[in-house]
């Protein structure tokens, strides 16, 4: 009944040796080299021409007719960060992403145990629904959220009107009100996150030897002891990662609010992307919408940085 | 029939490479600039040609192309985003010959050296000199010429014949008439929650700044010293704002934070008894495609069918209409192209009195006043072109586009329909922004 | 019979924690999970249904739950739309490289971080963090004239060449953690078996690392497949890709909302049949690496 089963197959990493040091081998500079030309051929020009930008004043003129435009040292970054709004922008996109980050690790941890509790079948409905949103391609996905909100056509105010009693949300707009607004937008990046963070998570919580659960039951222990001590220490690196990869698609939000507000965002919707846009396109302000980048980047590596000992370890461990 | 055709070809190639050797004698060495034997044009249109008038564009392209043995590549561009492709694509080095942009759009790349300079060409276009101002206003600078005007669309009233009738209402003369006949058919359709009298969401803007420019406002002017100043908060443009705000609030439902792009879709449904849009949209809220992709499939007619008339909005000065945003499109060439005069030969017939004319049939209006009384006898252009004598048109300045796509007057709409800012508040923050835009 | 009891008392209680099952309690967990999935898949029947609605029914102030007069005009009018059938092509020519030499480039690279040790790997680990943090939409301008320098623009070439960066970083990171898991000691008995390095990694860490290449592929996937502001910007209409095309998919007249969902569902199609068939496939890649710390 209770034979010990084989462990699976990633304890095995756990007692893997300790990597040889091979400090003058040629090998591994080879077998970086392709990644390294990639990132660096095609990425290094446009991000230190990003750069430049940022510290330059180029005009539309500039751009047109192949001018250099002039250095203006940090004047773009001066400009910017004496600007309130730009503030208002960084904390309003780092709220939005700590909801977003949070609310949806969550939803999928939940979600992810529940697909342990329910029977077969049921499971197999809820990765099937969750496969058709993932599969279900971001701006389309954005389009028809924003259709089921919409004033005229959308489902949810009918639904509303009919289910509950007493309201009257025929003409009501849910953009108008940025609570309600942003609430809508954080409602489509979690439900648009939440399949590949549950099935993830649900296929890491596969991977607890059910032995030790119940070993730690037959202990008395009660059900939030055994998620604590068995549960979480092997979920825990997962959830790491699910989570800096929440952290990192959240802090760029830029399709979601974009389009929800029909490619022409009101300044209460700007994310820090959608600012570092409209700045270049819109205003044609080319370089103070480099500098925003740089600051976005740099911002990013601040947050990570909070966690960044955590990273290294994973991205390092062996 | 083949061989006729060749032999027409061969005599017209004769004619013109006769033709073309006494003016170009002294530049033998050079060729003929209008031969284009190998060579391909690249035009971006946009899409409502594709889906308007192709044909129209394909008989310019075909006698051009008979005319200089150039091949003509026409790109059509959708709206969406174009201007971010388009500063992308001509800070690159392969431009596109001709490029069409939308007459707000147009000083952007005029005033920054986008465009080559047509000046010395102008007078060999059809109709140069009687060219509609809003069309050819944008393509000035420094008084030389950098583009060519294009079609144009103008603003008129639709209104619901049936609904009036019922009413015992005729069609509104004046705006005070207009302002009754609303509160009237408001209350006689009290009970529909959808109901609205005149729609008008909130962030349409070319239809709050006609009240602007009707109570004598404007929305930017430059001062002495060179430097544009925002003029929304002056007494005039406030009172035409206050007059759009009073109407939108009380007699329309459309949502505050709406354009007006679903606007024939809303009025379709057969809940509204106003709308004000283009001369086209009087068909488009008639009649639907059964493919919207396909502009020869079969028509299903809404709910409103055969009851919508249009006549040019009343303005708010007595005995005159309400001035008409004329929109439209210009084509430039690219400063950056290698074909400029074959570019302008493509942008000459493409703008000839004759596609002008093929033009008219297709609902939109053409580029020059001279045009425009043959319009008013096109079934369904009357009032469009009884509007468009008296129309406004967008600050003449360099970063115009940008107040516009950074979405600055439909902020300041948004707010004060919303009631997040007073119309005072929002008129001084949206004229800021102007400022600060035009101005840097 | 203290044995048995000892047991069914233990089952009982490990039951109450939910490892096990009790009836009651599964129904309850059952009807939540259904709820939820109702919940998740709304959208997606929203979508399926308006693809089949015709013209008159798809924008109605009372919301049709079920197409009145069901029609496949829309699919008829989105294939037809110029340019659809060259962007699904483009869709997948540009994705199927893309995530292909992401996988190539990726896995040598993962070699390379997973199993040796070498000057500058610490950076490299923070290089790969760190441009999956850049904002593409800041990077248009300088990536167009990057691609124009070399006359990659209105190619797809450039394209795929553009979204293997969105996909390298990722791919690098994920087959880490998978080829981190695989046993030093297997190496090492292959070059004792007279394998050379060579062989080692192609006949004994390649075939170990086949789920992660798999979840790899799927991310690369949704990544390439969704994109459609850089594309947009690189290339014209005839050059881009099917989210592009979704994207622009209005004129001045309005939205289309009839052909873009049935265009929406024939792109969505094909990716959710090649789900559910890697589904187990993608649950154990996208964990697996990942599981360990």
């Amino acid at each position: 009944m209770h034979a010990v089963r084989t462990p699976p197959r990633v304890a095995d990493g756990l007692s893997a040796a300790p990597a040889r040091r091979r400090r003058r081998e040629p090998t591994p500079y080879l077998l970086i080299l392709p990644t390294l030309l990639v990132l660096a051929g095609l990425l290094a020009f446009p991000l230190a021409y990003m750069t430049e930008l940022s510290f330059k004043r180029l005009t539309l003129r500039d751009l047109f007719t192949g001018g250099a435009g002039s250095w203006v040292g940090v004047a773009n970054y001066s400009k910017i960060l004496h600007d309130p709004f730009f503030w208002t922008v960084v904390v309003r996109t780092i709220a939005v992403a700590a909801i977003c980050v949070v609310v949806s690790v969550l939803s999928g941890l939940l979600v992810a145990l529940l697909m342990q509790r329910v029977s077969g079948w049921v499971r197999v409905c809820m990765i099937v629904s969750m496969m058709l949103v993932w599969a279900l391609p971001q701006l389309v996905a954005t389009q028809v959220f924003t259709w089921l909100v919409d004033t005229d056509w959308g489902v949810l105010n009918w639904l509303i009107d009919k289910v509950v009693p007493g309201v009257d949300f025929t003409n009501h707009s849910w953009f108008i009100d940025l609570w309600q607004g942003w609430s809508v937008i954080i409602a489509l990046v979690v439900w648009g996150a939440v399949p590949f963070l549950a099935i993830s998570l649900y296929a890491g919580l596969t991977q607890v030897p059910r032995e030790l659960q119940e070993a730690a039951v037959v202990d008395g222990a009660g059900p939030w002891a055994v998620f604590r001590s068995v549960t979480w220490p092997i979920l825990r690196p997962l959830v790491v990662i699910v989570t800096t990869l929440s952290v990192i698609w959240d802090m760029g939000l830029f399709t979601q609010p974009y389009i929800a507000r029909a490619s022409k965002p009101e300044l209460d919707y700007y994310s820090l992307a959608i600012y570092a846009y409209q700045e270049a396109f819109a205003k044609s302000n080319y370089n103070t919408g480099s500098a925003i980048a740089v600051l976005t980047v740099l911002l990013m590596i601040g947050v990570m940085a909070l966690y960044a000992r955590q990273m290294f370890k994973i991205g390092d461990a062996d | 029939m083949k061989r006729r055709i060749a032999v027409a070809a061969a005599v017209a190639a004769t004619l013109l490479g006769a033709a073309a050797c006494g003016s170009s004698k002294n530049t033998t060495t050079s060729g003929n600039p209008l031969d284009g034997k190998g060579k391909t044009l690249k035009v971006y249109l946009m899409v409502d040609a594709q889906t308007g008038w192709k044909d129209v564009v394909d008989a310019a392209s075909a006698k051009f192309t008979q005319a200089t043995g150039a091949a003509v590549d026409v790109q059509y561009q959708q709206w969406a985003n174009h201007l971010t492709k388009l500063d992308a694509t001509l800070a690159g080095s392969d431009v596109p010959d001709i490029v069409e942009l939308g007459n707000t759009e147009a000083s952007k790349y005029v005033f920054n050296g986008a465009f080559a300079d047509l000046t010395s060409k102008v007078n060999t276009f059809d109709n140069n000199s009687t060219w509609l101002t809003g069309l050819s206003g944008p393509c000035q600078a420094d008084g030389k010429t950098y583009c060519v005007p294009y079609y144009a669309g103008a603003r008129v009233l639709l209104y619901r014949t049936d609904l009036f009738q019922a009413a015992g209402l005729k069609a509104p003369q004046s705006y005070d008439d207009l302002v009754a006949a609303a509160r009237k058919l408001q209350s006689a359709h009290a009970s529909d929650p959808k109901f609205s009298a005149f729609y008008l969401p909130g962030k349409y803007w070319y239809a709050a700044m006609a009240w602007v420019y009707g109570a004598g406002g404007s929305i930017a002017a430059k001062g002495g010293d060179g430097k544009w100043a925002g003029t929304l908060e002056s007494q005039a443009s406030e009172q035409g704002l206050q007059k759009w705000v009073d109407l939108t609030k009380t007699y329309s439902k459309g949502d505050p934070t709406k354009d007006e792009n679903d606007q024939d879709a809303v009025y379709a449904q057969g809940s509204s008894a106003m709308l004000y849009g283009n001369a086209w949209e009087s068909g488009a809220v008639q009649q639907v495609h059964k493919d919207p992709n396909d502009p020869n499939s079969a028509m299903v007619d809404t709910k409103v069918k055969g009851k919508v008339a249009t006549i040019p909005l009343p303005g708010l000065t007595a005995g005159q209409g309400m001035p008409t945003f004329l929109g439209g499109s210009i084509l430039g060439v690219a400063a950056k192209s290698g074909k400029k005069d074959l570019a302008a030969e493509w942008i000459k017939d493409f703008t000839s009195t004759a596609s002008m004319t093929a033009l008219l049939a297709k609902g939109v209006l053409p580029n020059s006043t001279a045009l425009l009384d043959q319009a008013a006898s096109v079934k369904g252009l009357e009032a469009a072109a009884a509007a468009a004598k008296n129309s406004w048109f967008v600050p003449n300045a360099p970063g115009w586009a940008d107040v516009e796509k950074s979405n600055v007057l439909q902020q300041m709409l948004v707010d004060v329909v919303t009631g997040k800012k007073t119309l005072d508040e929002a008129a001084r923050a949206a004229d800021a922004q102007i400022a600060s835009t035009l101005n840097s | 019979m203290a044995a048995p009891d000892a047991a069914a008392a233990r089952t009982r209680r490990v039951q109450a924690v939910g490892v096990g099952r009790r009836r009651s309690a599964t129904v309850l967990w059952n009807l939540v999970g259904l709820g939820f999935a109702l919940v998740m898949v709304f959208p997606v029947y929203w979508m399926l249904s308006t693809a089949f609605k015709p013209a008159n029914e798809v924008q109605t102030f009372t919301p049709h739950l079920v197409p009145q007069h069901p029609t496949l005009d829309n699919f008829r009018s989105a294939l037809h739309a110029p340019n659809f059938v060259t962007d699904l092509k483009n869709s997948l020519i540009i994705t199927l490289f893309s995530v292909l030499a992401g996988l190539v480039v990726g896995f040598l690279g993962a070699l390379a971080i997973a199993r040796f040790r070498f000057y500058g790997r610490k950076a490299m680990i923070a290089v790969i963090l760190v441009v999956q943090m850049v904002p593409f939409t800041a990077l248009l301008i300088p990536l167009y004239k990057t691609l124009n320098g070399v006359h990659w623009t209105n190619s797809l070439v450039g394209v795929t060449v553009t979204y293997l960066i969105l996909v390298l970083p990722y791919t690098v990171w994920m087959l880490r953690g998978f080829i981190v898991n695989i046993p030093k000691e297997l190496d090492e008995a292959a070059l004792v078996d007279g394998c050379n390095r060579a062989q080692t990694f192609y006949r004994i860490i390649l075939p170990l690392t086949g789920p992660g290449l798999v979840a790899a592929a799927v991310y690369g996937f949704i990544q390439t497949w969704n994109e459609f502001i850089i594309i947009n910007t690189l290339n014209d209409p005839a050059h881009w890709n099917l989210m592009a095309f979704l994207a622009s998919n209005q004129t001045l007249r309005g939205t289309t909302w009839g052909p873009l969902m049935a265009g929406a569902t024939i792109t969505s199609l094909p990716v959710v049949v090649f789900f559910l068939i890697i589904q187990r496939n993608i649950a154990t890649g996208l964990t697996a690496g990942a599981v360990k710390g």
